[in-house]
């Protein structure tokens, strides 16, 4: 299993803040968001955007990052801390 | 010497004093000790036209919630300050994050490096602030008075390029 995160107005737009998605067939984090984006036309309408960041184990990652079963995946629109 | 790096993400307050008399603390050898504290406005700025925030236009902030993501907000903040004392000969860097609600001139956040000179200090205090800006794993919400929402603060793309002067 990856374990998904969502964080700020990415969590609130789909109404969801983790899920357990099955590794088998998802090597890269673009496969990930594949994925993801196929569960309802909400979905892939927050999932489309350029903006978006990922974190693949806490560390920032880019959508180009391999992934594994027993990882952990953050996607989250621009930090604004600070 | 290797630098002392501490790091908090924490709810409660912070005293800035008190750090500063804990980065002082029977530390002789630098002579330089900078600091930055952020807290938070009691308006947001006027956004420029077309941006996505058009309701935030001079509305008055009741309250900023602070979302972070526990664990890779501490990491990330502790690999910044790694950075810094890499790149400047630091003693101390410390450096609070707070989440959770904060009402108008509450302490948001604090940097603070010590050094023996005061450019380093400076510097690395500045670059720590740029990088947590746009690394850190931190969101904040802008709830108004009355409002029972609120807005996600938008990132601006001056913090992005701001750590191209480093």
């Amino acid at each position: 299993m990856i374990k998904v995160l969502f964080f700020a107005g990415l969590r609130e737009q789909l109404g969801c803040d983790a899920l357990d998605v099955d590794a088998a067939d998802i090597a890269s984090i673009a496969q990930l968001r594949t994925r993801l984006a196929g569960k309802d036309a909400a979905w892939q309408s927050a999932l489309a955007s350029e903006q978006l960041q990922v974190a693949v184990n806490q560390r920032l990652a880019t959508m180009h990052a391999d992934v594994k079963d027993g990882d952990e995946v953050a996607f989250f629109p621009p930090v604004t801390g600070g | 010497m290797a630098a002392i790096i501490s790091v908090s993400v924490q709810a409660e307050g912070f005293d800035p004093g008190e750090e500063y008399r804990s980065l002082r603390s029977e530390n002789f050898a630098d002579g330089a000790t900078a600091m930055f504290v952020g807290n938070v406005r009691d308006f947001s700025p006027i956004e420029p036209v077309g941006s996505p925030v058009e309701n935030s236009k001079g509305n008055s902030v009741a309250v900023l919630e602070l979302e972070h993501y526990p664990g890779m907000a501490e990491s990330a903040l502790t690999d910044i300050a790694r950075q810094a004392a890499q790149r400047w000969p630091l003693g101390r860097v410390r450096v609070i994050h707070r989440f959770g609600q904060l009402r108008a001139g509450e302490e948001i956040v604090f940097v603070g490096t010590s050094s023996a000179h005061r450019q380093a200090a400076l510097d690395a205090c500045a670059f720590i602030m740029d990088f947590l800006k746009s690394r850190a794993p931190f969101w904040k919400k802008e709830i108004g008075q009355g409002a029972e929402s609120g807005h996600w603060v938008q990132a601006r793309h001056s913090d992005e390029d701001a750590l191209k002067k480093w």
